[in-house]
């Protein structure tokens, strides 16, 4: 496996040898390379910083579900390093290339629209001005014709193209639509001030990777897809009603945060639930149960057809519906959907564009429970007016924009989906996570909440440090394998499915690794991020909630976030 | 007493009881309950995985079942 290095300024390419990153992969390999190559300092649209697309350490093999692909750099967002991962067709296609990361560095001397197409030849760069400000689904499109159908592609909407905070990175999935999306941290914004609208990647003419010893993969394979079959939520609650069967639970246990985190309980909740979606995407001719990238046997995505039974958008994610939908006030699934749609196509994040949406009703920019006024906020980013220009910079810029108090931020990116109030182990993970507010980081909902892998009670302050600082690490790991963070409610339950997991990276490598090597993993990885930080001008007062998550009792439990400054601050003294 | 009964992600009771619009079940009982008793009651279609009583989450079924009570039982489920 190589690093290809595309420098924009001077319109190179160069593959090199992965030396002193050899044995890292996915989030490790962007981690390490940004922490050790990318001075803090820089400012994230610079020359300075750099965008790392990297795949998995089982990207490209014969093992389900490691279709991942991780995009890092100095986030626009939150100034601090940034991982942020998606699903499609990119991880498994670059890395049948051979190809373990490509680094975008530099920046053009003069302003231009690149596409970059790699195929097992190489690499090419070329300025393609008619592809300026193309929405994804018109420029994949557009791509196809080029190029044919298939290819993976990576790209930025117009919102990237506008260096925007909110702007994400889209991935094809299976059909080669731009439906998974990098979408933390601004990541879009930096490939835009790089110049790349679009990389291509054709595997034409490549093999899957051979694993070292095939015998010990194949088997170890084969467990871990019969541990993640036999497991009730990965083998049937996942794929019968996708992430957003959360919703309902959310709700009922009064952690749903409504009208920008005012509440914990949303009254149209079941209206856009993950049952009612399910439903409808089967009475449309859509498809509730669909792997968003070859090889994953849990399929949660799925595809959503709108009235008239035409392709809308792909499921909306629990995050999406909840970001756009109840923290809005909004509970008309359609039109959730379509913003859904208008964020894939823009190019930016679900959860910050929500997040946003609900700090400008907040503002009194639109009324709780406007969905088409929320919608227009939306064609304003398309259009990069000057609204969508604040809009798409994200809540902490809007909240600034529009004199707002109660903004829910952490590092200057939006709270996910699950009140830290009603649910205090996730609110330990927003405040320390090294990438700002971000649920995926170490998500304690599945043992505060799900009662996956055990149960901490999510109202009680006792036990969700070390309950987030576990789950950190475990994750830390699990993003550089490449694996989809969904196997891990079946590794939390089954030792055995765990050790599946650690035997086909061994057998694939000719590793002996351990489960302290897994942990020890986990730990370099936020050891890089966490030092990046530091150096960047981080304290442990940035590892702190908004204060009035601190003051303000949230209903239906009435309760405060309770975890201490100091206790917070022992996170990663491990 | 008076209980209502959401059920979810595809758990459904094999009796016949009053519901509201929403579908919620609606029962009336002459004498307390605790919640693993109720749930017999409701003859499910499958095993009630998580349990939640008026918000909060349980982990012990012997918990008696005040008058007014909500019980929303979920089969596994995840996400995230
Ligand atoms: S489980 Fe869902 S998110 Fe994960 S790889 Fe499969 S479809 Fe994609």
């Amino acid at each position: 496996m190589k690093i290809l290095r595309i420098n924009m300024t001077n319109l190179s390419v160069r593959f090199e040898e992965l030396g002193e990153y050899e044995g890292l992969g996915g989030r490790a390999l962007t981690s390490a390379i940004i922490s050790k190559e990318v001075d803090p300092l820089c400012h994230p649209l610079s020359a300075d910083n750099k965008l790392v697309i990297a795949c998995g350490l089982l990207g490209g093999t014969a093992a389900a579900m490691s279709g991942r692909v991780s995009v890092g750099c100095k986030s626009p967002l939150t100034g601090g390093i940034k991982e942020a991962n998606a699903g499609g067709q990119a991880g498994q296609v670059m890395a049948r290339l051979g190809i373990a990361a490509i680094v975008l560095e530099g920046k053009p001397k003069e302003e231009g629209t690149y596409k970059i197409y790699i195929n097992k030849e190489g690499a090419k760069i070329e300025n393609d001005n008619t592809l300026k400000m193309l929405p994804n689904y018109d420029l994949v499109e557009k791509i196809k014709k080029e190029f044919g159908e298939k290819i993976a592609c990576v790209s930025i909407g117009p919102a990237g193209e506008m260096k925007l905070s909110g702007a994400s990175v889209a991935v094809t999935d299976m059909e080669l639509r731009p439906t998974r999306h990098a979408g933390r941290g601004g990541v879009g914004a930096v490939m835009g001030s790089k110049g790349v609208k679009v990389i291509v990647l054709d595997d034409a003419g490549t093999t899957p990777r051979q694993p070292k010893n095939p015998e010990a993969f194949k088997d170890a394979n084969k467990r871990f897809v019969a541990g993640l079959q036999k497991h009730p939520v990965t083998g049937q609650g996942l794929p019968a009603y996708g992430t957003n069967v959360l919703t309902n639970i959310v709700n009922e246990v009064g952690a749903y945060p409504t009208y920008n985190f005012k509440e914990g309980r949303f009254a149209g909740a079941r209206k856009i639930s993950g049952e009612v979606q399910a439903e409808l995407e089967k009475q449309r001719g859509g498809n509730p149960t669909h792997g968003c990238h070859r090889g994953c046997v849990i399929r949660c995505s799925g595809i959503y057809h709108d009235k008239d039974g035409h392709y809308l958008t792909k499921q909306p994610e629990y995050e999406t519906v909840w970001a756009l939908g109840g923290n809005c006030g909004i509970d008309d699934i359609d039109k959730i959907a379509m913003m859904d749609y208008l964020c894939d196509n823009y190019g930016v994040d679900t959860i910050e564009m929500g997040a946003t949406i609900g700090v400008a009703m907040e503002a009194g920019i639109l009324k709780w429970g406007d969905a088409d006024g929320a919608i227009n906020l939306l064609h304003e980013i398309g259009k990069g007016s000057y609204l969508g220009r604040i809009i798409g910079n994200g809540a902490a810029f809007t909240g600034r924009a529009f004199g707002v108090e109660r903004v829910p931020v952490v590092k200057g990116q939006a709270l996910p989906a699950y009140d830290p109030r009603a649910v205090q182990g996730i609110g330990v993970t927003y405040a320390t996570s090294p990438m700002g507010a971000d649920h995926t980081a170490g998500y304690s909902i599945a043992l505060n909440v799900l009662k996956t892998g055990g149960f901490v009670d999510p109202l009680k302050p006792e036990g969700q440090v070390d309950l987030s600082r576990n789950l950190q690490i475990a994750t830390a790991f699990i993003d550089s394998t490449g694996m989809c963070l969904f196997i891990a409610f079946a590794l939390l339950d089954q030792p055995e499915t765990n050790q599946a997991l650690v035997d086909m990276i061994n057998a694939f490598y000719g590793w002996d690794m351990k489960d302290s090597d897994v942990v020890e993993y986990g730990k370099k990885v936020l050891k890089f991020e966490r030092d990046f930080n530091i150096r960047a001008g981080f304290t442990k007062q940035h590892d702190r909630l908004p204060r009035f998550f601190y003051k303000e009792p949230i209903p239906p439990h009435n309760v405060v976030f309770m975890v201490k400054d100091e206790e917070l601050d022992q996170l990663f003294n491990w | 007493m008076r209980i209502k009964v959401k059920l979810f992600g595809g758990l459904s009771s094999q009796r016949d009881f009053s519901k509201n619009e929403e579908g919620d079940i609606l029962l009336e009982l002459s004498k307390p309950v605790t919640v693993a008793q109720l749930i017999e009651l409701l003859e499910l279609n499958k095993k009630p995985f998580i349990v939640v009583l008026n918000g909060v989450i349980l982990n012990e079924l012997s918990t008696q079942i005040d008058s007014n009570s909500e019980l929303s039982l979920f089969p596994p489920i995840a996400g995230g």
